[in-house]
């Protein structure tokens, strides 16, 4: 995906090609698996040389464990209360009973955990959902009450940024990993068949490439219901080009090296040849597009949010949060805090992509 | 002028403290030095523009074919009509016909007087050809106008019966025709049919099978959809002068338009009126703010915080007034868990509306109880208000027989021999943002007690196709009205719940439909009166619907134009003036 | 070469179809109905949830009529086919919102996001090619890091916050006024100006969008010529160059230059479609009449003609840009042989 024409938005088709010559070089690969584990151990030494991508990566790792801990971080139930004598752990209680095994004692049913009385309870840090309604507290500024101030009905901020990092990486993931699995066998089949296989998909290359982008996912987002998952699927399927075209070329390549006509002259099944002897070989430059293209999405969606389409009302994201922005400019916190959010989770994932790229290039085309 | 004035006001929320009805120094530089004597009279001049701000173009300028509100402003200028209403009384006024039209026995046939000193822009004169030609261009089932054209249904003649008269057959007795047929956009015929295609075509002929119209019907009708959009000309008081798309729409005063001179007509003073296409409305603001606007409707947001600042308040002043809409969440009265009346009085007490348009409203909401236009004599104020009571709404659900009785946290009930759960889903589209915050917060305060609402978000359409079939179980939406007398049929008749009629929740009370069909029939306003007075009480104990709010306009507009006034039906830039000390824009040359 | 030309333009029509035939399906199988659309007054209505009761919510016969007379009542096929013959007379149809012809209504907005494309690519360039030579010539050292790095941020900061963000603040309002907010000329432009004044006015005004489209270019650009260029200087001839004892400004400028110049040739595939591409974000926040907001709010108004006919407008001259771009890059660079097919 060309994450320069999706952050503008324009209404026009992405460059056909991708800002790096990389791939016009020749190349020949290591050649078996036991050497590409060494490949990717190297790899990670190298990189580690790169304080820039490292730093971009500690800032990913952290994003991914917020993720995975909101419910820990941001709920409006306690870790641990002690009430009327009896001890509970509301927070880990919820998660079994969201897997149906049990459920709410009786004098805990639809509580306020803040308001009862003569209880002893240890809250999260910040102790709100960010569904969390509090129409007495609107456009609140940043205060030790709320650290990042509250919208325009009373929703934490903080919260809602916490719980956001959820949405905002899982579309990443998800979106990037339609298009991986799409372009992937798309540009394997190409790359591997060649001839008519190779000439209808690559048709199909230029079809996708020409039709205008941001275009189509506005038509998709704004005419279909709003929903997480649809725009996860139009940003993958609409994105996956870039890919096919790194793994068709490199399967090209490949190809053509002795071992792997060694191995279809013995007679192993294409399947196998095309993944377990081209592919691993092949993934490298799949790699730096699957880092820049979890920013790409990330961006994707919180222009479309900005926009007002994709993501249901009672869903706090990111884009969301600034698109009330943009209609309340005088409350600069909920502009900045998404804003940077966004910023510094984009950076994080260019630098580590860029840190990889500069790793993994250099021994495509070094081994000359 | 025509009765159809966009915006409503209400007298006594008009002007914000610390600004006067406007002797103060103007803040612009003088463009011509004058004597002070005359900087300060108070008699109107003409001169200086007034730049509107607009959100968007209109679609099209044509008055029949044009279905959008920005257009039916601008056209408001151009385009005048046999009736008018008094915009502080609300009352029919004769406006290009001479009195009210006479009502033959029968209550079937109105014939119209029209004055005989008007003239188009072009300065030909208007007649009865072309009011009878206007009604026809309604009428022709190819011109694209099917939206308007249902409105005239009840139209089944009309004839010249001279020069100046026009006579209209209506099918039956309604006290609303006379508004309707009032109220027709008044076209210059030789201008929109300069080959007089329809001469021979009578309303009659234009009732039958479309097919079988003749060919001239039919280049007429191609003709007039086509080449008529952005080039209308009418006999108002303001010409069109040019429309640059996204840009601006603007309307030049015409110094020889007839009613200059006359009583009870106003011939307007702004020598332009500017309307500026800005998008986006903090740009807007900002814009207004800089002096590239004179007149804006500022959002809830913008009215308490952007717009407080001294040297916002030397510069503009604010006025406010209600519009005539009133939004509800329509409950469809044919579900399961929904028709019993008192779940629905329960989830009217469940709402806490006075805080709701506080805090998403800005304060700029009141909470109404009923379908009536608030500041119409026929709005019942004795109405029982709901407040905000979840203990009542809890128990008015245990009556009604609901108690979580399998202990997952949800009330249950048996209905019909089967277990139910208090399980549904609100429906809102997905443009709405208000709506969108006032369901998130009812939501919410029902979780506390038991209650599982969902809420899915619509395109318009999609939202309005499932509206009309019924396909839901709550919707929150808003209806628009004109502020002339209020006929409630369309809404709450059993016979509109089918058809993809207005009805929606399929609300069925026999009495309340004996109401609106006498309503309709009955033509003394004070009787009236009475029967929706029975009207609105009976629906203010069922609540089919729980009635939220109106909302009040709030309209920014620089402080050196004279004559404002805040009218129940409207603000009228036609009356403003601005004294030459003030003025900013002299006519340039384009 | 001829053949290979020719080729190429007939496989040219498949994609053509298949892209404007995605493109009619999306539109055409979303849920939504332009006829209810209308009936409720455009998109105004939809924005504020409610219905008007002056003009009753229209019955279906009327919407019918809408629809019959749009040609929306026939099967889809039907539909497309209807629309591909009339593609043949260059008629893209009328638009459902104002009936006007949509290639008047393209036509008139042309001139508006061709001018605010061309500023930025040539901003793009002027600043972006310069940063990459630097950038090459001192690869790894502080100086190249750093520009990189500023790059990258750039790069990275999402446009809706920053052009949010100039809006409030120095766009007027309560802060700084140093630009305009709303518009491409002032209230009082007037066409007696002197070329000068209008050009004053017209530079203010498309200032902000202009750096806005392109900050983003910035980076990928640079980038972009620095790695051709480093693979450029890379090469033997260089050392060679250098050997002979030539200037080291001679040898990038005569020899590296040109060489890394080579590739950005592949970009222009890319400019013929930029020229005319809108961006929705920049058009909505600056009130700017281009085709992005076209675009937008004509999908948004399910007008079908004008999406079809911004698609198929995108579409065309992405494709002609990729294959004039291909054929530049086999004249120019002997090494890539047309026909690619053959490995």
């Amino acid at each position: 995906m060309s994450s320069q024409q999706i952050q503008t938005g324009t209404v026009k088709p992405v460059s056909p090609l991708p800002p790096s010559p990389s791939l016009g070089g020749v190349a020949s690969l290591p050649v078996a698996a036991v050497v590409v584990e060494g490949l990717w151990s190297s790899v990670w030494k190298q990189f580690k040389r790169n304080p820039i991508a490292l730093a971009g990566l500690y800032v990913v790792c952290f994003l991914i464990c917020t993720a995975l801990l909101a419910d820990f971080l941001a709920n409006d139930k306690p870790y641990y209360m002690h009430y009327r004598g009896k001890t509970y752990f509301p927070i880990f209680r919820s998660y079994v009973i969201g897997t149906g095994l049990t459920q709410w004692p009786a004098e805990l049913l639809n509580v306020n955990f803040k308001k009862l009385q003569g209880s002893e309870a240890i809250f999260p840090p910040v102790p709100y959902r960010p569904t969390n309604i509090d129409l007495l507290a609107p456009y609140e500024t940043p205060s030790p009450k709320h650290w990042f101030g509250t919208d325009r009905l009373g929703r934490d901020i903080m919260a809602g940024m916490i719980h956001g990092s959820r949405i905002s990486l899982s579309i990443g993931f998800v979106a990037v990993g339609i298009a991986v699995i799409i372009g992937v066998v798309l540009g394997a089949l190409a790359g591997y068949f060649g001839s008519w296989v190779d000439l209808l998909i690559s048709r199909l290359f230029e079809v996708m490439i020409s039709i205008p982008t941001f275009f189509l996912l506005i038509t998709v987002a704004a005419l279909l219901p709003p929903s997480i998952f649809l725009t996860m699927a139009i940003i993958g399927a609409t994105g996956w080009v870039g890919i096919a075209r790194f793994t068709r070329n490199e399967f090209l390549k490949i190809r053509s090296l002795d071992y792997v006509t060694a191995a279809i002259a013995l007679g192993v099944s294409n399947r196998k040849v095309m993944f377990q002897h081209i592919l691993p070989n092949a993934l490298a430059p799949v790699i730096v597009s699957v880092v820049l293209g979890i920013a790409g999405a990330i961006l994707v969606e919180s222009s479309l949010s900005f926009l007002g389409i994709g993501v249901p009302a009672e869903l706090v994201t990111w884009g969301s949060i600034l698109h009330e922005a943009s209609s309340a400019t005088f409350a600069w916190w909920l502009a900045v805090f998404p804003g940077a959010a966004i910023f510094i989770t984009v950076l994080a994932y260019y630098l580590v992509g860029e840190g990889l790229r500069e790793v993994l290039d250099p021994r495509l085309r070094g081994l000359r | 002028m025509s009765w159809r004035i966009w915006r409503f006001l209400l007298v006594a929320l008009l002007l914000l403290p610390g600004c006067e009805s406007g002797k103060q120094a103007e803040t612009a530089e003088p463009t011509t030095p004058k004597t002070p004597a005359q900087a300060d009279s108070n008699t109107p001049v003409t001169g200086d523009w007034l730049i509107i701000h607009s959100s968007a173009d209109p679609e099209q300028l044509n008055p029949v074919t044009s279905n959008d509100a920005t257009a039916a402003e601008i056209l408001n200028y151009i385009f005048e009509t046999l009736l008018t209403r008094d915009p502080k009384t609300l009352e029919l006024k004769p406006y290009l016909a001479e009195e009210r039209p006479a009502l033959s026995p029968d209550k079937l046939a109105y014939t119209f007087k029209i004055r005989r000193d008007v003239h188009f822009q072009d300065e030909r004169p208007l007649t009865g050809e072309d009011i009878l030609f206007s009604m026809k261009v309604i009428k022709c089932p190819l011109v694209n106008a099917p939206f308007l054209r249902v409105y005239y249904d009840s139209v089944v003649d009309a004839q010249l019966v001279d020069r100046y008269t026009v006579r209209f057959i209506t099918k039956e007795p309604y006290f609303l025709n006379e508004s309707q047929l009032g109220g027709i956009p008044i076209l210059p015929r030789h201008y929109y049919d300069p080959e007089d295609l329809l001469k021979n075509v009578t309303i009659r002929d234009l009732l039958k099978d479309p097919a079988k119209l003749s060919e001239g019907v039919k280049r007429f009708a191609d003709n007039f959809n086509r080449n008529y959009n952005r080039n209308p000309v009418g006999s108002g008081p303001y010409k069109f002068a040019e429309w640059k798309t996204g840009r601006i729409v603007e309307l030049e005063r015409d110094p020889k338009y007839w009613g200059v001179g006359k009583a009870g007509i106003d011939p307007g003073f702004l020598d332009r009126l500017r309307y500026r296409i800005v998008t986006n409305p903090d740009a807007a603001l900002v814009t207004l703010k800089s002096g590239g606007l004179d007149m804006m409707d500022l959002t809830p947001i913008q009215h308490t915080r952007g717009t407080s600042s001294e040297r916002f308040k030397r510069e503009f002043q604010k006025l406010e007034y209600f519009a005539p809409s009133y939004s509800y969440i329509g409950w469809n009265n044919e579900s399961l868990i929904f028709r019993d009346k008192r779940v629905r009085q329960a989830m009217t007490y469940f709402m806490d509306r006075k805080q709701i348009a506080k805090t998403i409203l800005f304060g700029l909401g009141e909470v109404v109880d009923g379908p009536i236009y608030f500041f119409r004599p026929e709005y019942d104020k004795t109405l029982h208000n709901y407040p905000y009571n979840p203990q009542k709404a809890l128990e008015l659900l245990k009556a009604a027989g609901w108690a979580d009785t399998d202990g997952d946290g949800i009330l249950d009930k048996v209905i019909d021999g089967k277990k139910v759960p208090f399980r549904f889903e609100f429906k809102v589209p997905s443009a709405s943002t208000t709506g969108k915050s006032i369901i998130l917060v009812l939501q919410e305060e029902l979780k506390r007690y038991g209650i599982a609402a969902s809420v899915r978000e619509l395109d318009w359409t999609i939202f309005l196709d499932d509206v009309k079939n019924h396909k839901f179980d709550a919707v929150i939406m808003a209806w628009a009205m004109p502020a002339s007398e209020p006929d409630e049929y369309q809404v709450w008749h059993s016979s509109q719940a089918a058809n993809k009629g207005s009805n929606h929740i399929s609300y069925k009370n026999p009495r309340v439909d004996k109401i609106l069909e006498e309503y309709r029939r009955e033509f003394d306003p004070k009787k009236r009166i009475e029967l929706y007075r029975e009207f609105q009480h009976i629906l203010n104990d069922e609540q089919p619907y729980t009635f939220l709010f109106v909302r009040k306009t709030v309209t920014a507009v620089q402080r050196r134009f004279r004559g404002i006034e805040v009218y129940p039906a409207g603000l009228r830039p036609l009356e403003w003036w601005v004294p030459l000390s003030a003025q900013r824009y002299k006519n340039l040359a384009p | 070469m001829s053949s290979y030309i020719f080729q190429r333009l007939l496989l040219l029509i498949p994609t053509f179809i298949g892209v404007t035939l995605i493109g009619f399906l999306v539109m055409r199988l979303a849920p939504g109905d332009p006829a209810e659309l209308r009936a409720a007054g455009g998109l105004r209505g939809a924005g504020e949830g409610a219905l008007s009761r002056g003009k009753v919510s229209a019955v279906d016969e009327a919407l019918m009529q809408w629809r019959a007379q749009y040609g929306l009542d026939r099967p889809l096929h039907v539909q497309y086919g209807i629309w591909l013959k009339n593609l043949f007379t260059l008629n893209f149809g009328e638009s459902f919102k104002d009936n006007q012809p949509v290639w008047n209504k393209i036509i008139e907005r042309v001139p508006v996001t061709t001018k605010l494309n061309i500023f930025s690519i040539l901003l793009v360039y002027v600043v972006a090619i310069p940063l990459g030579i630097y950038s090459a010539t001192h690869a790894n050292s502080l100086g190249d890091r750093v520009t990189t790095l500023a790059a990258f941020i750039l790069f990275a900061v999402p446009l809706i916050w920053a052009a949010t963000m100039a809006i409030v603040f120095i766009c007027g309002g309560d802060f700084l006024y140093l630009f305009p907010p709303a518009g491409l000329e002032s209230l009082d432009y007037s066409r007696q100006w002197s070329f000068w004044q209008k050009f004053k006015d017209q530079t203010w005004h498309l200032f902000l969008p202009v750096v806005l489209l392109s900050y983003d270019g910035f980076a990928g650009l640079s980038r972009y010529m620095r790695s051709s260029m480093l693979e450029v200087l890379r090469q033997d001839y260089v050392q060679v160059a250098r050997a002979k004892g030539l200037n080291e400004g001679i040898v990038i400028f005569k020899h590296v230059l040109r060489n890394s110049l080579i590739p950005q040739v592949t970009l222009l595939a890319s400019l013929l479609p930029a020229l005319l591409g809108g961006s929705v974000i920049i058009e909505t926040i600056f009130s700017i009449p281009g085709l992005g907001q076209l675009g937008y709010e004509s999908v948004l108004a399910r007008d079908y003609p004008t999406v079809m006919a911004l698609f198929s407008v995108s579409a065309i001259l992405t494709l002609v840009g990729i294959l004039i771009s291909d054929l530049l890059l086999a004249v120019v660079d002997p090494r890539i042989a047309f026909g690619r097919r053959q490995q």
